[in-house]
This record gives C-alpha cells, structure tokens and sequence, in this order.
C-alpha cells in the first residue's frame, strides 16, 4: 500500500501535484490515513469552526456544525446551506441561462445548447458569491438533488466512528 | 594485447537511460562488455564505456578503433526527448480545419501505453502536451478526397502567410501534413516549396519536413505525428550522433556510426529519416536472436528479455520476426514498421504489495528502476521490489550486486518484505519472498504460452532464448512445464541487444499506401493499372532508398533490394505482408504470381481452410527494402572441454531458498565456464551483469558457442506437485 504525505495531499486538492504521482494515486489502492488527511487539509483553509467531513465541491462542505452537532453543507465563507439530507441548492442564488443571449455570453453562436431544450442553473453564496455548481438540465426539470451521501457506510468503510449526529 | 589476426571489428553501443552498454567483438567472435554511467554528452559515454570494456583486453581506445569496420549505436536519448518533451520547437501546417486533430490523438493517445486496470478507468486517461502547440499550428485551405482528386485547390498564398507567422513566433523546424497526401502529393508540395521560400528569403535555415517525402502512409495522426518527431526528437540526435562520429573519427576510427531503426535494420545516423531510430532497445535481442538461429539452425524461436521493468517477448517463426505497421510508442500513435513484439510491465525491479482488498501479491506496473528495492538505502525507497526478494532467496550475490557498484542492505530488505508481506499474509519471511518469485514466474510463464499459442503454434516447436539482465534469472521458472524444444542463455546475456544491434543489416526499409481492390467484377484494365500501381510505388521508393546510401558512398550495384508488399482478402481488417515472388511486375500477367504468394503465406500463417479468396484481394501497400553487406560478429566456437568445470571456476557456495528449504548452492563463475561443462542444480552462475539461476531439478552445459542449454532433469509435473500439496 502506498503512503503519501500531507503536503502531498495538499498538492492533490490544490491542483498542483505532478500527474505521475496524480496517476499512481489513482491506480493505486486508497493509503489508510488518506481521509484523515484530506480533511486536515480542507479544515486548515477555513476559517470557520466546524468540523469538515466531507467535499461536496471546491467551495462546498459536509461538516458538524459548532454547537448542536448537526451535520450541514457550508460554503467556504461559513453560510450555512442546510442540513445535508436536504438540498442545499434551495438556499442559494440561481441564475438560469434560457436565452440565446445569455448563452452567448459563455459560448460561440450555434455552439451552445438550443434553450428551449437545455438551459443552465448557475448556483452561488448569497453571502460571498462563489459559483458552487452548474447544472444543465431541460427548461422544465426540477433542482437537481445531485448526491445523498450514506455517511453511515462511509464511515464503516473508512473505518473510523461516525458523527453522532448521521 | 594486440592480435593483428584476430583483429577487434564491431562495436554495439546500448546507450540506455542509466547505463551505457559497449560491446566488443573480435573477428574469432570473443567479445568484452563495457559499462559506464549514461551522460548527456553521450559521446562521453561511450569513449568512457570503450574504456572499460578494452581494458579487459589490455587495449587502449586509439589502438583500437582504427582497427574496426562497424559500429552500431542503440540510445535511449531521442525517446527521452520525446517523453519528456524536450524536442525541438516545431510548427505544424495541415488542412484548415483540422488544425486540432494533432492534439485529439486519436481519441486513443490518452490511454496508450497504460496498464490494463488504467485502460479501463477513464479518471486515469490523460492526454500528454502536444508536441506541437497548437498556437503554432496553421491550417491551409484545400482538399484531396480519398481517392486522390482535388476537390478544393490548395491556397498557395495561405502557406506563405502560415510559413512568415510561424517563423515570427520562432519555431525551428516545420512540418506540413495534408489529408490524403499520400495519395496525391501535389498540394504538400507546392506547401512546402512556399514555405521553403519564406525560409530562405527571410534568411534563415529552418528544416521543412513535409508528410509525403518521408512517410507517406494513410492515417493522417500516425503520419502527422512521425513527420513531426522527424523535426522535434531526430534533428537534435543528428547533431549528437554527428558528435560521437566526429570524436570517434579523432580516435582514429574509420567506419561509420549506424543506428538501430524498429524495422529491425541499421540505418546511417546520416538517414533523412532518423525518427525510425526511435526505439530500438528491445528490438535488437530479436535481431540477435535471429541472427544466432541463422548461424546455428534455430528456425523457430521465442524471444524473451527481461529488463528491471518489463517482460518484452517476440517469435520468429521460419527464420522471420513478423512486422508490426502502425506502432505505438512513447505514448504516440506512429506510421513506423516495427519488429512485433508484446510486453507486459513486470519485470526484475517491479514492486510488490498487498491489494488491501483482496489481501493477495500484486507485482508492478511500476517498478524501482535504477533505485533496486529497499535493499539499496540510497535509493530511497520503501515498497519491497522484486529484487528484495531475490536477495533475501539467495538467487543474487548481495556483495556483487552489478558487479559491486551499489552495496545492498539485506537486512533493511529482510525487515521491509517481513512487514510489508510476509506478516501481513501470515507468512515466513523466505515463503513470502518465495511466492514474489513464483507469482513472477507464473505471470511470465502465462503470458509467454498465450503469446505462443494465441498465435496457433505450440512451444513444443519453439527453441526458447532467455536474456537480458534478469533472463537468466527466471528462465527456469517463466520455461518449466511448457515443453520448450530447448531453453537457451547466452553466456553474454545482458550485453545481447547490444550483440543483436552489432549483428544486424544495413538495410533501409521504405513503405508507401497503395490502394488496390480487385474482384471478380473487376476488368482486365483494373487488373493492369493495379500491377503497374505497385510497380510505380516501388519505383518511387526505391529512388528513396538509393538516396539514402548514397549518403554513405553506396550506389545500386551494391544494393540488395527486397520488394514487398502487403495485401488482404477484401472485406477483412488485417492485412499480411509479404516479400514479393517477383522482382519487378508488370502487367496483368504478373497477377496470379501476387496472389499466389499471399494465399500460400495466409495459409502458413493462419490456416488453409481459413483462407476467404471469393471476395477478392487488396493491396494496401508497397515496401521496399534495400540492403548491403557488413561485417558482423562471428558467433563463438570454442573447444569442448568435457563435462567438469575446471576447479577455479567454483568460487563457492551460498544458502539458496528452493523449494520451500535451504539448500547450499554451488555458485560458478560465468566466464571461467568451458565449453562442454555441465552443472547440476542447485547451482548459480554468477557474472558481472547477469545471474543464471539453476534450481534443484535442472542442469545446465555450455555448448561450443558458449550457449547454456537448461535442461529438466526430473519430471517436472510431478516435482511442482509439492507447490500445491
């Protein structure tokens, strides 16, 4: 089994670790610490003080909440997007492209979607104004629940206690 | 000591990545081995390495090389180049509109040359940097349709434009690839007389390399990217292969460098096509095994070279290695004919852990390289290799390792296979290193049987050569049980591509698409045009070749030319090639002769009944080989000196893990081995570069040509039967 160090790991989330070692870390069978450090190393870039156990996304969140312990999706400014068995894109900011005109604003002419088949969903922090996901659905299509994690068997699979709060 | 009637006369240089390999051979066939460490300045390297390896002999360099006729290089340094994108800065003209498809790779590039697990796993697919920026890429706009007639005339006034933009942004070669040029050549090169005058008149003396002069093939990626790595990876190892035939020139040398191409030939570092020399390591033991079964009557033989990171296997079958077009290598597809070979990524030097998940031994796909195992400290690794293993059984000399270069740890080594994989499975330390070694043997010895027999032959009929620095190592273990004729070490193993490069041709070997389709339906018109279509492709490949050795002074009465060509029953994939019956062809009467020659090779090849001629048969190539004579080295032919070794060439004894239980092995040293003596197992023979293990249940001679000829003294199927008891 391999080991990787933090710094590593660091490298890893920030983007800036060599792709051969990228390469082998995803071949490879997970090191056994891999979790506990990937969590340090999202928890040091933030400043609020709860605790971080999952990645949603590059600015988003699953952590115990400071206080009652409920587990809650967090921007990375500390707005607070919901518990996680909800969906946390009910508390943001959406705004749709469904015209040809604001598709031009991210594509060539006749290289986007046609909008009365396809729009996006641009979902970002009412307090910071991080984009923190897009979605590309039909007009008609409801707000994606894109992932329901099942903590209890992640914790079981990376073998350490779960929160008590799952 | 100077022999003047038995003069030194072929150099092969096996330039690799850590090492640089001279081989020396006399003209009654003895040869040294020299070994240095690589450097960039390959020169270097090689005078350091000729030193070494003389000195065996009591001669000096400049005593030597003018006593010499031919030298071979192999090297690393033009692969490297491309790996690791260090080539020259170049830029791409092709048809507008398709200025992204270098870049596309085909859709395949992104996972070539991975390990099948990564093949599967699209988070795994990368796509490495392009070796041309697409910022320095132009299209031009015109058409050649798929038959060969313009549809759009080309823009000539856009080339020049392309070519004073391109200059500009100081790129240092151009290379210029149009769809379908192979078919029609009119537009390349009226581009590239347009961007050759930019370059002259803007004064300068960039290199153009247009598609059509030098690989006219279909698949526009394969020949975009050969063309480009004319340009990128083989104008700079011209200007260091220029260097070495200078220095070597100094020493008073007066025969000319030859490089090692993957068609299997050598060909003249002054060749204009040097991107053929691209790989060349692994295809010289094919080239030597050939030559060896040629010289002693082996016509069919499995090739096996294990390296530190990887098993290459290739068959000669009737005196012949088979030809792969269309080759991938560093991660590119290419349109270079190259000596078919398969190679899976386990070798001497791969690691060994514990998938977490299943608790069981996974070997490789990476390997320690040059770092050995952690039995090295210096290297710095921790994760057990192979060669731990080896160590810690007794099959290599802890105290001798590479000759004494490096000092090994055993008992860091011991400590690491304890904790990595004897605890964790519950094994003894010497049973877990036992079962590395088997699992090797066994995926090895897989992989060689379903190479054979997935090709529809049966080893019963193959003669087995084992080299390369860790051949000799497992021979016993990947050949036992599969009934090889004969398993056979050359006492020269680890310097065999290096024999193999020095034993090869000086032979170009050009290839060109054609487009034949013949049917019943077809005309007596059809029938000669398509005749004098592969005539005329010979034709103008032959003007190539001629071109190429008068670069080294020779003209065609010195040429052996072998036309061939490559043709399949219509409606199937595969095509087969074939030297042709006839050396020139005109006319339809020269049809049924063509035909004829590829059905009786289908049938060789394949089956007879699988033979499908009622759809009719294409032709989809014309091929051109044209060699002259060389010196080659003479294989050795020693007196036999009846079976007992001579008293000082026992140099001891050491413990050696077999078959579940110590054993004091008899050690040997290689060199001080006669013709004629044989050795019992449990027994290992031990030179500077290479180990030859024999184990409990084999013995081994050394014939006349200073072969080992393993044999299996006992019956194996039940003397394994222990293994699973």
């Amino acid at each position: 089994m391999s080991t990787y160090t933090k710094q590593e790991v660091k490298q890893l989330v920030d983007g800036t670790l060599a792709w051969d070692t990228v390469h082998q870390m995803i071949s490879m069978p997970k090191d056994a610490d891999r979790y506990k450090l990937y969590m340090e190393v999202i928890q040091e870039k933030l400043s609020y003080k709860h605790k971080v156990i999952m990645a949603l996304g590059p600015h988003l969140n699953l952590a115990i909440r400071d206080g009652d312990e409920e587990i809650h999706a967090f921007c990375d400014c500390g707005k607070d997007f919901g518990h996680y068995k909800g969906n946390w894109k009910l508390n943001a900011n959406i705004y749709v492209r469904d015209t040809a005109e604001k598709m031009d604003q991210v594509y060539p002419r006749l290289m986007a979607p046609d909008t009365t088949w396809q729009v996006y969903r641009e979902y970002s922090c009412p307090d910071c104004g991080t984009m923190l996901d897009i979605e590309a659905p039909t007009p008609w299509y409801m707000c994606m629940h894109d992932v329901q994690p099942d903590l209890k068997t992640f914790f079981e699979w990376v073998g350490i206690p779960a929160p008590k709060k799952i | 000591m100077n022999d003047l009637n038995n003069p030194v006369e072929v150099l092969g240089i096996d330039a690799g990545g850590t090492m640089t390999d001279t081989f020396f051979v006399r003209a009654d066939g003895s040869f040294v081995v020299g070994k240095a460490q690589s450097d960039a300045d390959e020169a270097k390297a090689v005078l350091t390495s000729s030193v070494d390896a003389l000195a065996h002999w009591g001669r000096t360099i400049e005593d030597t090389y003018p006593e010499m006729v031919t030298c071979v290089f192999s090297g690393t340094a033009m692969l490297n180049r491309v790996v690791g994108r260090k080539g020259l800065r170049t830029g791409l003209i092709t048809s507008k509109g398709f200025e992204d498809f270098h870049r596309m790779g085909r859709a395949i590039q992104c996972y070539l040359g991975y390990a099948f697990e990564d093949r599967l796993h699209l988070n795994s697919h990368k796509y490495d940097e392009s070796l041309v920026h697409i910022h320095d890429t132009r299209g031009v706009t015109e058409r050649i349709d798929c038959k060969g007639a313009v549809v759009i005339p080309v823009r000539v006034e856009e080339a020049t434009q392309a070519a004073k933009e391109l200059v500009d942004q100081g790129v240092k070669a151009i290379a210029i690839s149009l769809l379908s040029s192979y078919l029609n050549p009119a537009h390349e090169h009226a581009v590239r007389d347009a961007v050759e005058k930019v370059i002259k008149d803007s004064g300068s003396d960039i290199p153009v390399f247009a598609s059509v002069d030098y690989y006219p093939a279909r698949k526009e990626s394969h020949r975009t990217n050969t063309t480009i790595l004319e340009a990128y990876a083989a104008e700079p190892s011209r200007k260091i292969l220029g260097k070495l035939s200078d220095t070597m020139r100094a020493k008073g040398g007066k025969f000319d460098v030859r490089v090692m191409a993957t068609h299997g030939g050598t060909i003249s570092w002054k060749a204009k096509e040097l991107a053929r020399s691209l790989v060349s390591g692994p295809i010289g033991g094919v080239i030597g095994a050939k030559y060896l079964g040629e010289q002693l009557g082996y016509e069919n033989i499995a090739c096996s070279d294990i390296g530190g990171t990887s098993f290459d296997m290739a068959l000669i079958t009737g005196g012949n290695y088979s030809i792969h077009k269309d080759s991938e290598m560093a991660r590119l597809v290419l349109s270079l004919p190259m000596v078919a070979m398969d190679s899976i990524g386990a070798g001497a030097g791969s690691f060994v852990r514990i998938d977490p998940y299943s608790n069981s031994l996974k070997l490789g796909p990476d390997s320690a390289g040059y770092r050995v195992g952690t039995c090295w400290p210096e290297g710095g690794l921790d994760t057990v290799s192979v060669t731990d293993c080896h160590i810690i059984l007794g099959y290599l000399n802890p105290d001798n390792f590479l000759g004494g270069i490096l000092k090994l740890d055993v008992e860091r080594g011991k400590k690491c296979v304890q904790d990595q994989i004897a605890t964790p499975m519950g094994l003894s330390l010497e049973d877990a290193a036992a079962g590395v070694i088997e699992l090797l043997d066994l995926s090895l010895r897989q992989h060689l049987r379903a190479m054979i027999s997935g090709k529809g032959y049966s080893p019963r009929d193959f003669v087995c050569f084992s080299y390369g620095g860790g051949g000799p190592v497992h021979a016993y273990g990947y050949t036992k049980g599969l009934g090889f004729k004969e398993t056979i070490v050359p006492a020269w193993a680890a310097g065999f591509s290096a024999f193999g490069c020095a034993s090869a041709d000086f032979e170009y070997r050009y290839d060109m698409s054609v487009n034949v389709g013949i049917t019943e339906e077809s005309t007596d018109q059809d029938l000669e045009d398509s005749v004098d279509q592969l005539q005329s492709a010979w034709d103008t490949l032959k003007v190539k070749v001629l071109e190429e050795f008068e670069i080294n002074g020779f003209s065609e009465k010195d040429i052996t030319f072998t036309p061939g060509y490559s043709m399949q029953y219509l409606g199937q994939l595969n095509d087969l090639e074939i030297d042709s019956p006839l050396p020139k062809v005109k006319g339809k009467k020269d049809w049924p002769a063509l035909v004829a020659a590829f059905d009786a090779e289908y049938a060789r090849v394949y089956a007879d009944a699988a033979r499908s001629p009622e759809l009719g048969f294409g032709i989809t190539g014309a091929i051109l080989r044209g060699s002259v004579e060389t010196s080659k080295p003479a294989v050795p032919d020693e007196k036999e000196q009846g079976e007992t070794p001579a008293a000082g060439s026992k140099t001891g004894t050491r413990k050696f893990y077999d078959r579940r239980k110590w054993v004091e092995a008899d050690l040997y040293h290689m060199e001080s081995l006669m013709p004629g003596n044989r050795v019992e197992g449990p027994a290992v023979i031990e030179s500077d570069a290479t180990t030859f293990v024999v184990p409990t249940g084999f013995a081994t001679f050394l014939d006349k040509h200073r072969l080992f000829h393993l044999i299996e003294t006992e019956d194996l199927t039940v003397a394994f039967n222990y293994v699973d008891a």
